[in-house]
């Protein structure tokens, strides 16, 4: 339909109504801004499939109060810029009355005040907007950024003698968080932070900020940003001959198998419970991971779960909030999803609340490695 | 070389490019009214010694201009000055028109327009053809035409002195008679020319005096009337 | 424009007129139908109106004179984060935060072209694009004012006193005279004794220097000029989107601002408007490609090099005759 809409003003003039009758039950459309190229790409890819596997599974089961779901996806190339045009583009165009947007935090952040005044809210990937205005419209699947460095401080405080320890961080945000939750809760494990070195997410060498740490005694380097840079942080390690551990945040497991192999039972990971899924004993949660990993296993085999079940989760809790709310109206399912408490998702359990818009609460993830080409959860 | 007064005065004129040097210590001179030219094989040094006198390279040595000497690094002076270049290929702004051609010409005219207005109008004796070309992209015209166009732009100038490099390159011979036969007109009018031209015999037939250049030096000092023959010159040449 | 009508205008009329014109009535077309159909193409034409703020400078550097910059994102990326952080931290009004931005821009370019433009070609280049590089480090890394890669939101919209431009249509309306304002004073300059100068460093340098032209400073004043275009640029990009993170001005706006200069025709008049607005849509139009969007909106840009090398403004060009000028400097 855009094509039409461009082709006619280049040549000036030429009407390209498309816009058709009323359906009496037309499907409730998603739009999702995700970084499908750029530097998001990953992530963002297998968000997108989350939803639609959400998506698909909500329509075989009759749709949300009986409206299917129609998702739409545009490419936001991970740009700010190019998000903002197509948040506008499925508003505008498509008609889009819920977003269940990527990683790009940037673009959603860019985007923020068109949802504010158009009245339509978002599930995000991403961490959530700086303004409270804009926080009003917009909830996430994202864990407390706390998270990810209390699992593996408790991990060194019960199971290790490590007492000093290295951050190694890139300068994404959700990074920037966490090394400050570091720096925050670290006493409280009795752990002392030693040193704080940043990398780009580009740098083909990390040795020097390595042996920095490591000569300022730190017994373990927390590592936070995903990408290469952890298999480079590994292969400098052992380089160095270092007596060192290395515990990195979420990440896609595909990333930590090679890390593996270099480091061997030195390197821990934090993973969320759909991808340690065996290891877990049955219950709600493993019912709904399960639920999840069925679909998904038949149709992308061993592909990593995790950034997919967040996607997932983002479209279920919000139909089961459009269930109870009632309505498909934006302020309404906004409404909805405020009030949404102890919904079960495959990553842990979401409470939201006026005041809390990042639903999980309570620490859903676990500390794994690899054994054998196995993993293993250690706490 | 009687006169004790040159208008234009090089001693030990030198320039590089580089580690290379293209002109080694050269001593000339230009009296009033006088057309000097300059000549010598390809690679002689003859456009060196043209853009050196500009300061348009790395330069040793010093140039006087009415016994003043001129700065070395600074071009834009030494055009102020009224000394002005037509560079080889003619160095005419192609996207532009014939008319803002001229108008860079006069880029340093500080006065009004009745000046810009007398000097277009000589331009415009000498080379009619520019008056009907005014609005026509310079790039455009054929190549006798853009040296007119060159030689016109330098005029609107005002210069004091012309220096000329090659005009004659790449053009039929008709077409170089009469840009040739042009600067006579000029040179009649009291205006100094330092013409470099590899075509020697046409350069003869107009200067007063001639350098040959070679290899950077100046190895000799011709009086065009002692020159009577081809092979008088080629000695000169290959000497 | 009206600068343009007076010196294109001919004493009568030729049809081949009516094709020069041809750029002007695309554009008009192109901006037209937005306005008129509202939707999120009024949002891609808004973005490619501030980006033909960005280029129209761009081209007075490297259409007028001739030389290379891969750094004027760092330009509207000062003016771009001056406009929010005094805006948002400080509470400043959007006009004189915009000023402020853009004097900051054009002081910045004063003092890295003064010392940079005596270099020649490729160094300038390079030069020019660590300037880009350093300016998106430091927006990373200065996060106690820049809040790094978080980005500053809340920036308030356009306007002027307690007018404010918030509506799609009112910005788009700002964005277009600010755009032709522009535009006209871009046509201006090349027909003026500036833009002669411009035109005679971009020629030769040599020649220009043995007319008395001081290249150097011309340079100079040319690069200014063309910051404070990427300046204003940056700042319109922060109060219309609200919000502004490094990435913004990263190294994708020079490839964007270059695409659409040599699409529309550097150092032609209308090419930067004609550019930025063929270049913002023409991706769109293959949005229905799905995954070969890429591929063929490449395909399209490979062609127009092909067809139209000096691009499309200048396509129109060949069938003018020379423009009129007027006989005094």
């Amino acid at each position: 339909m855009k094509y039409h809409l461009i082709l006619s003003a280049l040549t000036v003039g030429g009407l390209a109504s498309l816009a058709g009758p009323a359906i009496a039950q037309e499907p409730f459309k998603i739009g999702i801004s995700a970084g499908l190229t750029g530097y998001a790409a990953t992530v963002d890819r297998a968000w997108r499939d989350g939803v639609e596997l959400a998506a698909a599974t909500i329509n075989a089961k009759g749709g949300i109060k009986g409206r299917k779901v129609q998702i739409i996806v545009e490419d936001n190339r991970s740009e700010p810029q190019e998000a903002v045009t197509v948040y506008r583009k499925m508003l505008s165009s498509d008609g889009v009355g819920m977003f269940i947007s990527g990683c790009v935090s940037a673009g959603n952040f860019a985007a923020a005040p068109i949802l504010v005044r158009a009245e339509v809210p978002m599930v995000l990937c991403s961490i959530l907007p700086q303004q409270p205005a804009q926080v009003k419209w917009a909830y996430t699947t994202l864990p407390p950024a706390g998270f990810e460095v209390e699992t593996r401080l408790a991990y060194l405080k019960d199971k290790t003698q490590v007492r000093k320890i290295g951050v190694l961080h890139d300068p994404t945000p959700y990074a920037n968080l966490q090394k400050t939750v570091a720096e925050k809760e670290a006493a409280k494990y009795g752990i002392e932070i030693v040193g704080i070195e940043q990398y780009k997410q580009d740098d083909a060498d990390l040795s020097v900020q390595i042996s920095k740490m490591n000569s300022a005694g730190a017994g373990a380097i927390l590592k936070i940003g995903l990408g290469g840079t952890t298999l480079t942080a590994a292969k400098n390690i052992k380089q160095l001959g270092l007596n060192m551990l290395l515990l990195t945040s979420l990440e896609d497991l595909a990333v930590f198998r090679p890390v593996a192999e270099v480091l061997g039972d030195k390197f821990f990971f934090v993973a969320s419970p759909s991808q340690v899924r065996d290891a877990l004993p049955a219950g709600p949660l493993a019912t709904e991971i399960d639920r999840f990993l069925a679909p998904w296993r038949e149709k992308y085999g061993d592909r990593d779960p995790n950034w997919a079940s967040r996607g997932w989760d983002g479209l279920m809790l919000t139909a089961a909030a459009i269930e109870k709310g009632g309505s498909f109206e934006g302020p309404k399912v906004r409404d909805a999803i405020e009030g949404l408490s102890g919904y079960q998702g495959t990553t842990g359990v979401y409470d939201f609340s006026p005041e809390v818009h990042q639903g999980l609460t309570i620490n859903p993830f676990v500390l794994g490695t690899i054994v054998d080409g196995k993993v293993k959860v250690v706490q | 070389m009687a006169n004790p007064e040159p208008i234009l005065k090089a001693t030990g004129l030198s320039a590089r490019y580089g580690h290379v040097e293209a002109l080694k210590s050269v001593d000339m001179h230009v009296e009033e009214a006088e057309l000097v030219a300059v000549l010598g094989p390809n690679g002689a040094g003859k456009s060196t010694l043209l853009r050196a006198i500009m300061g348009l390279v790395e330069t040793g040595g010093t140039v006087h201009f009415r016994g003043k000497a001129l700065p070395r690094h600074d071009t834009v002076a030494v055009a102020s000055q009224g000394i002005i270049l037509v560079p080889e290929g003619r160095g005419i702004f192609g996207p532009m028109s014939v008319a803002e051609n001229l108008q860079l010409g006069a880029y340093r005219l500080q006065g009004g327009k009745g000046e810009y207005e007398r000097r277009q109008a000589r331009v415009f004796e000498l080379f009619p053809r520019l008056k009907e070309r005014l609005s026509q992209v310079a790039g455009s015209m054929s190549g006798g035409e853009q040296q007119m166009l060159a030689i016109g732009r330098a005029l609107m100038a005002d210069p004091k002195i012309l220096l000329l490099d090659e005009p004659s390159l790449g053009l039929a011979p008709r077409v170089m008679t009469e840009i040739l036969e042009k600067l006579r007109v000029l040179n009649e009018q009291g205006l100094p020319i330092v013409l470099v031209e590899q075509k020697a015999p046409l350069a003869l037939k107009l200067a007063r005096r001639a350098y040959l250049l070679s290899l950077g030096r100046i190895v000799a000092a011709i009086d065009p009337r002692e020159v009577q023959s081809h092979d008088e010159l080629a000695r000169y040449y290959f000497a | 424009m009206t600068s343009l009508l007076a010196t294109t205008l001919p004493s009568r009329f030729r049809w081949t007129d009516t094709l020069a014109w041809l750029p002007w009535i695309i554009s008009a077309g192109i901006v037209g139908y937005a306005f008129l159909s509202g939707g999120y193409v009024v949002t891609l034409v808004v973005f490619a109106l501030i980006y033909a703020v960005f280029v129209i400078g761009l081209n007075i550097f490297m259409g007028f004179t001739n030389q290379v910059s891969f750094g004027q994102n760092a330009f509207a990326a000062i003016s771009g984060y001056t406009s929010a952080v005094l805006t948002t931290a400080y509470e400043w009004t959007t006009l004189p935060a915009i000023a402020v931005g853009v004097a900051l821009a054009v002081l910045c370019a004063f003092l890295i072209g003064y010392p940079t433009l005596r270099l020649k070609g490729h160094y300038l280049a390079m030069g020019t694009l660590a300037i880009g590089l350093i300016t998106y480090e430091i927006s990373v890394e200065w996060s106690s004012v820049t809040q790094g890669y978080m980005g500053i939101s809340g920036i308030p919209p356009l306007g002027i006193g307690a007018y404010e431009v918030t509506s799609d249509r009112g910005q788009l309306a700002l964005l277009v005279v600010i755009v032709l304002i522009l535009t006209f004073m871009s046509a201006r300059i090349r027909t003026s004794r500036l833009g002669r100068a411009f035109f005679a460093v971009a020629g030769s340098e040599d020649a220009a220097r043995a007319l008395g032209v001081d290249v150097a400073r011309y340079k100079l004043a040319s690069f200014i000029l063309s910051a404070a275009c990427a300046a204003l640029a940056g700042s319109l990009f922060v109060h219309v989107v609200g919000f502004v993170s490094p990435e913004v001005f990263g190294l994708h706006m020079v490839i964007l601002s270059f695409t659409m200069l040599y699409v529309g025709g550097i150092g032609t008049v209308a090419g930067p408007l004609l550019g930025a607005l063929i270049v913002s849509l023409l991706p769109d139009t293959f949005r229905a490609f799905k995954d070969y969007q890429d591929l063929a909106y490449g395909a399209v840009l490979i062609l127009l090099l092909i067809y139209a090398p000096r691009g499309l403004a200048a396509l129109f060009d060949r069938y003018v005759p020379a423009k009129k000028v007027g006989g005094a400097p």
